[in-house]
């Protein structure tokens, strides 16, 4: 009687307790909802892939890609993100898909990655994309659903970051940086936030000509609001950046929250066209969702070009956000009343209440056993339960219930009848 | 109905006499003839629409009134913004929660759990918010001064001018929630003539 198997999980996994999930579901549920308001559908593909399916697309992170045989000897890979899967998915149904297509998709993905703090071995994608049409609508929609859905979490500041690869290209093909050595300028640029202009000054010299470079960052990191920053850039490719803000206030989007910031250097290899990025100045986590335009979605796995525009929302950082700033201290757990189990005698007319306010689409449970009051009261405490109903034969007598309200521990009697009332027209301050 | 200008004010109720007398101040001539809906005014392009007093802001807000008198406490329940043209200065009143005179309730803290019967639900529910207060609010259309003799509320939230309705059932005023007067407020659509109504005030 002493091996018992220790009660572990691996590194970079996580259980969630009762709580933990009410804020993860309430969150993830308020996404979808400004997801749908949009109308997109969701789709699912299968945890287990093959494995050629999935290898190979990852470039130098092929390796923390999850393999194994399975039983019958086959290569199978776990899902790595929701991007390979779902251009698989359209390779194979874009006959049956109404095109442009747009799909969310929330689900668990898996990466044989090192675990360290905020990096987890599994944890949820939540992704949304539109594919089929190079229209810049899609490119505005997107940046609205953005911020819909931050504004939906309860984040008072936000600032959705974009830049365009094709405007960078056309300012760097100006300054003769060849196409080879623009993505180094690119990353060189994306550091301007932590080492300032001077250190990509310095960072630059090993790349370029040193008279490019001041009035190439002169350019590039011109002050101004996002109206002047286009006009000053008038002699380069522009005609995008400048379509996308106008569709963007067209939209109603406010242009608080935008900011055309061309150190932005996301995806490099991947994106085309708008790309964009989006943190919160309160909380110091790095960017929490981020994506853009890309060509060729499915180029792998049918000849068909599906181009499109998408975002990742960064689901965990989300979390962490939100719990530092205190958006999720209201979130209740499920039951929000316990009726109590007096005795034998009186338990039917119990299950009568529950029953009468499970109709009326109130959460309530009974009480498994007769104990003491006390008891039955502490379970409700731990179980977050607000509401506690007692109806003992005094009660009963003359058709009226107590209920005890945990948050203060006041009683309140009222006639049975208007019990469900009660609890639909309360005011949770 | 053209494409006048047209005003919503009370069909019925304690704002009406005084509305009709606000548009006659401003020297519009019209006759009231009984249950007509609407009027139109001799000397200026104008029709008088009249509505229920919890529509009217609904109808403003739409645009498809210009303009609307009513009280304060309407719109702060229909949580609609329309503009605030001016103040009238007639229909003053409060909207108060009453409790009964011999009642355990003795701030508006002793609410906590108790049940306050309402026809201004969101306004209600505001101020409990607020003051974080925890409490059921129950619904209706009117009458509700008797809900605490029949034991369907504890406390009341309603209007009151002078307090005898509220006496008269044995009731006696916990907490003003807000004073109201009636107000002239405008649709937020522009539309020429407006202003020709405006210039009358």
């Amino acid at each position: 009687m002493s091996s018992y198997i220790t009660p572990e999980i691996l590194k970079g996994t996580r259980d969630f307790l009762p709580k933990d999930m009410a804020k993860r579901q309430t969150v993830m549920q308020k996404i979808k909802t400004v997801f749908e308001r949009f109308g997109y559908d969701t789709i699912e593909t299968p945890v287990i892939e093959y494995a050629k399916t999935l290898l190979g697309k990852y470039g130098e992170d092929n390796k923390l890609v999850y393999q194994f045989k399975d039983n019958g000897g086959r290569e199978i890979a776990l899902r790595y993100d929701q991007t390979v899967p779902f251009a698989r998915l359209v390779a194979s149904n874009y006959q049956n898909l109404p095109m442009p297509f747009k799909r969310y998709q929330i689900s668990r993905v898996w990466r044989a990655d090192k675990p360290a703090k905020g990096r987890y071995r599994e944890f949820y994608q939540c992704d949304i994309d539109v594919i089929g049409t190079q229209s810049l609508v899609a490119e505005a929609e997107i940046a609205r659903v953005m911020a819909d859905v931050f504004q939906t979490l309860g984040f008072e500041r936000f600032v959705i970051k974009f830049n365009s690869r094709r405007l960078m290209n056309s300012i760097l093909g100006r300054f003769n940086v060849p196409p080879e050595k623009q993505i180094e300028v690119i990353r060189m640029l994306d550091k301007i936030d932590r080492i300032g202009e001077e250190g990509v000054t310095a960072g630059l010299k090993e790349i370029l000509p040193l008279k490019t470079i001041p009035p190439l960052l002169k350019v590039l990191f011109f002050k101004g609001s996002i109206t002047q920053k286009i006009a000053s850039l008038k002699s380069y490719s522009t005609q995008e950046i400048e379509d996308f803000f106008r569709l963007c206030q067209e939209f109603g989007l406010d242009e608080k929250f935008l900011e055309f910031d061309m150190s932005l250097s996301r995806g490099l290899d991947y994106y085309t066209g708008i790309t964009y990025e989006v943190f919160l100045p309160d909380v110091a986590i790095g960017a929490v969702c981020a994506g853009g335009r890309y060509d060729d979605l499915c180029g792998l796995f049918c000849k068909e070009k599906f181009s499109g525009v998408g975002v990742a929302f960064g689901f965990d950082r989300i979390m962490v956000a939100m719990e530092q700033l205190n958006l999720l201290n209201e979130i209740r757990l499920n039951a929000q009343v316990l009726v109590t189990y007096f005795d034998e005698a009186t338990l039917p007319n119990a299950f009568k209440i529950l029953t009468n306010l499970q109709k009326e689409a109130i959460n309530a449970e009974i009480y498994f056993e007769p104990e003491k009051l006390s008891k039955q009261i502490k379970y409700a405490d731990k179980k977050e339960i607000p509401f506690v109903v007692i109806c003992g034969p005094d009660e009963i007598k003359k058709e009226e219930v107590t209920i005890k309200i945990l948050k203060t521990g006041k009683q309140k009697t009222i006639p049975q009848t208007q019990l469900t009332s009660y609890f639909n027209g309360y005011v949770f301050s | 109905m053209k494409n006048n200008l047209k005003i919503a004010i009370q069909s019925k109720g304690r704002l009406k006499d005084d509305s009709l007398k606000f548009l006659r101040s401003l020297r519009l001539k019209f006759t009231v003839r009984e249950k007509s809906l609407f009027i139109s005014c001799t000397n200026f392009d104008l029709t008088i629409l009249f509505l229920r007093n919890e529509d009217i802001p609904e109808y403003v807000g739409r645009g498809v009134a210009d303009f609307g008198i009513v009280g304060e406490n309407i719109l702060a329940e229909k949580e609609n913004e329309l503009k605030v043209v001016q103040k009238l200065g007639f229909g003053t009143c409060f909207l108060v929660i009453a409790i009964p005179k011999l009642s355990n309730i003795k701030t508006p803290n002793d609410l906590e759990g108790g049940r306050i019967a309402t026809s201004y639900p969101q306004t209600l529910t505001r101020y409990l918010r607020q003051n974080k207060i925890s409490a059921t609010v129950i619904t209706l259309r009117g009458s509700v001064e008797i809900a605490p003799s029949l034991n369907l509320a504890d406390a009341i939230c309603d209007l009151t001018q002078t307090g005898t309705t509220l006496r008269e059932q044995g009731l006696v005023p916990l907490t003003s929630l807000l004073q109201s007067e009636a107000i002239l407020v405008e649709s937020p659509f522009p539309k020429l003539q407006k202003d020709s109504f405006l210039s009358l005030l």
